[in-house]
C-alpha cells in the first residue's frame, strides 16, 4: 500500500518509516511545516528536524516531501491557544494540531496525492475505526488523539504502537538510525524549548495583578498577569518565604490570582468536570475511566451525554479549564471534550 | 573520510597548531600587562600582526584583528551612514548582504553566466552618491574571481570626478577576500581596496580569527568598545594563540601558493572528467575566472540535498549551492544571479579541494558520487 507518514525528525517516526518499509508498503515520509515565531535567544529547531527526517528518508531509501503548513498551523494553532489563554483557559494546542493539521490537512492532503493510508510515530493504536492505547502504558499518546475521527482512524497506521519505547531505541540504534540517540523534544512545538510565558508575553498584551491568599484575602505580591498563571501551578509566582503557595483560582475580570498553601483548599479539587466541544467515536455510557491529562493515570468515571458531565468517583486536583478529559472503556479511547467548568458537590 | 569542502572549513594545519601552542598556557600573559613578560608577548603578536600583514602587501599598523571574517566586514561597514548609499555584486555573503543595508539604499550590480561582476552594469550604478562599495575577492557559492582591480579603476575616477567637482561624498571600496585567500596572490595595493576582509579559518589556521586590512585615513568606527585595543578599533584581549597561528598559517598558504594552485587545477580537471557524464550535468562557472579549486555542477531533476545525505552515509562530505535544511530553506541569491532557474538550483553541488584531496580519493568520491546519482535515479524511476 502507499502510505504517506509524517515524519518529524525523531526516533518514533524514524524507526515506523523503517517498519512500514519491511511491511512491504510504499512509504513516502513527509515533513510537515508548522509554523514557527523566529526570536532572536529563542532556539527553534525546525531546520534541524527537516534535515534529520530527510536523511532517514535517504537512508531508508524512500520518497521524502515537505508539506507546508505554516498559515494553517498559525490560523488554527496558534491563534486558537493565544484566544484561550486571553480567556483565562489553559488550551492543549497538541491536541489542536491533531485535530486540524495531522489527522486532517495532511491527511487530506496525502490522501489528494495518492495515498492509502496514513501514518504516524504515535504511541497508540488503531483497529478499524476504533482508537486504543498504546502497548508502552508509560508513553501511550491516546490523549492527543482523542479528536480524531473514525474516518481517519480507519486510515491511519501507528507502527510503534506495539511496541515499547525501549524496543523501539533499540531497533533504531540496531538498523544504524542517526537519530536513534536524539533526546526527545520538549514542550509546544512551536515554541521550542522556550518558556510558554516568555512566548504569550510577545503576543498577548498583559498587566500586571494582586497575588491573593485565598483563606486570608490578603494581598501577598504582584504577578505579571493573569493569563500565565494555570491552576496547581506552584512556580513562578515570585513568592519564595516558607512553604509553597499553589494557584487555585484565578479571575481574569478583575485580573486576580488566588494562592494557597494549602493543597487539600477546595479550590483545587472537583469531583465533576462540565465539558465542551465534545467528541465520541462510542457510545460512553456505564461505568468508565477518564484521563484529566496525558501521562495522568486512569480514574474511574461516568458520562452524563445530556448534561455532557464527567462525574469522578475521586475528587480530582487542578482540573483546569481548556484541558481536556479523554474517557476510556479498558484500552479502548472513546472520546472526550473540554473542560468549560468544574464543580465539587459532596 | 573524503572531504569536499574546503571552502566552508580547513582543518588546522601542523605549522598553526605549532606556532600557537606556547600562547595556550606557557605564554598566557595579558599583552597590555606592566611586567616584562607581557611586554615581550606584546612584542611577539606586533610582529606576527606584521607577518600577516606582509603577506597581502601591508603593514602591521594597517591590520584589525577581529574575531574572524564577518565580525571584520561588520567593522568596515562601520563607514555606511544610514542616509549613504550602498553597491554590491549580486553575489556576496550574507553579511556584506545584510550591512548593505544599513544605508539609505542598496545597489546590486549583475553577474553574468559565470558569476562574474558586469562591469557595465557596474559603472551604470556608480553614481554620485554612492558611498561603499563591496564587493567579494571570490563568490563562495562559484568560486568566481572578480574583477577587482578594474573596480577600483572604475572607482577612482569617479573619485577624481567628485574632486574635480568640489563633491565632498566620500566614496570607500571594501573587498571580502574570505574565499581566495591562500589560493592566489592577494595585494592590497595591486587590488586597489581600502578595506579587505580576511580569514584564518579557510587557509588552515584557527576558527574565530580574522582581519580588517584598513587603508590610511579611513574613519571606521569602533564596532565592541572597551579597552581601545587594536588603535581603539576592536576592544577585548587579544588572541594571541589565534594570532600566531594565523600568522603561521597565511605564510605557509602564501608560500605554498603557485606550487598548490597546479596541483589543485589538476585534481580538478580529474574530477571534472570522472563526472562529465553524469546525466544531463552542468558545471557552473568559468575555468578561466574560477578558483582552482572550485567544481560547481548542477544535476537538474535531482534534489542536491538527497546525493548530500546519500553521500555522507558513505563519509563523503560535500556541499549544496541551494536550499537546503540546514540554512533553513534560504535559496541561494548567487545561483539565481546567474540565471539557474529551479530545478538547476535544487540540483546543484559544490565541491571544493584542498590540503585534503589527492587523486586516488578523488577517483574514490567520483564513483561514489555516480553510485549515489545512480541510486536515486532508480528510486524515482521504480516511482513511475
Amino acid at each position: 500500500m502507499k502510505v504517506f507518514l509524517g515524519m518529524s525528525g525523531g526516533v518514533d517516526s524514524a524507526v515506523s518509516a523503517h517498519l512500514l518499509k519491511e511491511q512491504g508498503h510504499e512509504v513516502v515520509g513527509v515533513y510537515m511545516k508548522n509554523w514557527s515565531k523566529d526570536l532572536p535567544g529563542m532556539k527553534c529547531p525546525w531546520a534541524e528536524d527537516l534535515a534529520d527526517a530527510k536523511r532517514t528518508a535517504v537512508r531508508l531509501g524512500i520518497d521524502f516531501r515537505v508539506f507546508d503548513f505554516e498559515s494553517d498551523y498559525k490560523q488554527k494553532v496558534v491563534d486558537y491557544m493565544l484566544a484561550e489563554y486571553q480567556k483565562g483557559n489553559t488550551p492543549n494546542p497538541d491536541i489542536m494540531c491533531n485535530q486540524e493539521i495531522k489527522f486532517k490537512l495532511f491527511a487530506d492532503t496525502a490522501f489528494e496525492q495518492g495515498a492509502e493510508l496514513i501514518a504516524t510515530g504515535h504511541y497508540a493504536k488503531s483497529k478499524g475505526r476504533q482508537l486504543l492505547c498504546a502497548k508502552d502504558t508509560n508513553k501511550d499518546q491516546s490523549y492527543f488523539l482523542y479528536r480524531i475521527t473514525a474516518d481517519v482512524i480507519e486510515r491511519t497506521l501507528f507502527p510503534v504502537g506495539d511496541m515499547l519505547k525501549s524496543e523501539v531505541k533499540a531497533l533504531a540504534e540496531n538498523i544504524g538510525l542517526t537519530v536513534a540517540h536524539k533526546p526527545e523534544s520538549m514542550g509546544v512545538c512551536f515554541v521550542g524549548e522556550a518558556n510558554m510565558k516568555d512566548f504569550l508575553a510577545e503576543f498577548v498584551e498583559t498587566r500586571p495583578g494582586k497575588i491573593i491568599e485565598l483563606e486570608t484575602n490578603t494581598e501577598l505580591g504582584i504577578h505579571d498577569g493573569a493569563i500565565f498563571y494555570t491552576l496547581g501551578q506552584r512556580h513562578g509566582l515570585g513568592l519564595t518565604q516558607g512553604l509553597p503557595y499553589y494557584v487555585v483560582k484565578k479571575d481574569m475580570a478583575k485580573n486576580l490570582v488566588y494562592v494557597s498553601r494549602n493543597l487539600n483548599a477546595g479550590e483545587l479539587w472537583a469531583n465533576r468536570a462540565t465539558l465542551r466541544d465534545i467528541v465520541f467515536r462510542e457510545s460512553a455510557s456505564g461505568p468508565l475511566q477518564a484521563r484529566i491529562r496525558h501521562r495522568a493515570p486512569l480514574v474511574p468515571a461516568h458520562f452524563d451525554a445530556e448534561t455532557q458531565t464527567v462525574y469522578f468517583d475521586d475528587a480530582q486536583k487542578s482540573l483546569t479549564p481548556g484541558q481536556s478529559v479523554v474517557l476510556y472503556r479498558g484500552p479502548l479511547c472513546l472520546g472526550g471534550g473540554i473542560i468549560e467548568s468544574t464543580d465539587k458537590v459532596c | 573520510m573524503i572531504y569536499l569542502d574546503h571552502a566552508a572549513a580547513t582543518p588546522l594545519a601542523e605549522s598553526a597548531r605549532r606556532a600557537m601552542t606556547p600562547y595556550l598556557a606557557e605564554k598566557f600573559f595579558n599583552p597590555s600587562a606592566a611586567y616584562l613578560p607581557a611586554a615581550e608577548l606584546r612584542r611577539e603578536y606586533e610582529a606576527a600582526k606584521e607577518r600577516i600583514a606582509h603577506v597581502i602587501g601591508a603593514k602591521g599598523a594597517d591590520l584589525v584583528i577581529t574575531s574572524g571574517a564577518t565580525e571584520s566586514i561588520n567593522l568596515a561597514f562601520s563607514l555606511v551612514s544610514s542616509s549613504a548609499e550602498t553597491l554590491i555584486s549580486a553575489v556576496e555573503h550574507p553579511a556584506v548582504r545584510a550591512n548593505a543595508q544599513r544605508g539609505a539604499k542598496c545597489q546590486i550590480v549583475q553577474v553574468d553566466a559565470n558569476g562574474r561582476i558586469d562591469l557595465a552594469d557596474f559603472q551604470a550604478k556608480l553614481n554620485k552618491n554612492t558611498q561603499f562599495v563591496s564587493v567579494c575577492l571570490a563568490s563562495s557559492e562559484l568560486g568566481t574571481v572578480q574583477p577587482i582591480s578594474d573596480i577600483a579603476r572604475l572607482i577612482h575616477a569617479e573619485r577624481q570626478r567628485r574632486a574635480l567637482a568640489g563633491e565632498a561624498t566620500p566614496l570607500y571600496f571594501h573587498c571580502d577576500a574570505s574565499q581566495g585567500l591562500g589560493l592566489m596572490e592577494v595585494k592590497v595595493a595591486r587590488l586597489g581596496v581600502d578595506l579587505l576582509t580576511i580569514n584564518a579559518a579557510k587557509i588552515y589556521g584557527p576558527k574565530g580569527v580574522g582581519a580588517l586590512y584598513v587603508a590610511h585615513r579611513v574613519p571606521l568606527r569602533p564596532q565592541v568598545l572597551g579597552g581601545g585595543q587594536e588603535m581603539g578599533l576592536r576592544s577585548g584581549t587579544e588572541n594571541v594563540p589565534a594570532v600566531m597561528a594565523f600568522a603561521a598559517a597565511i605564510e605557509e598558504a602564501a608560500k605554498h601558493v603557485s606550487s598548490e594552485q597546479r596541483r589543485l587545477r589538476q585534481l580538478k580537471q580529474q574530477l571534472h572528467q570522472d563526472l562529465a557524464d553524469l546525466p544531463n550535468v552542468r558545471f557552473l562557472g568559468h575555468p578561466k575566472t574560477q578558483l582552482p579549486n572550485y567544481l560547481v555542477l548542477s544535476l537538474p531533476g535531482f534534489d542536491a540535498e538527497r546525493l548530500i545525505f546519500a553521500l555522507e552515509a558513505q563519509e563523503v562530505y560535500l556541499a549544496t549551492g541551494s536550499a537546503c535544511s540546514a540554512n533553513k530553506g534560504i535559496k541561494s541569491p548567487a545561483l539565481e544571479a546567474i540565471g539557474l532557474n529551479d530545478a538547476e538550483i535544487a540540483g546543484s553541488l559544490r565541491i571544493t579541494l584542498g590540503k585534503l584531496n589527492d587523486s586516488s580519493n578523488l577517483a574514490e568520491a567520483a564513483k561514489l558520487i555516480h553510485a549515489a546519482v545512480r541510486a536515486e535515479q532508480q528510486r524515482m524511476q521504480g516511482q513511475g
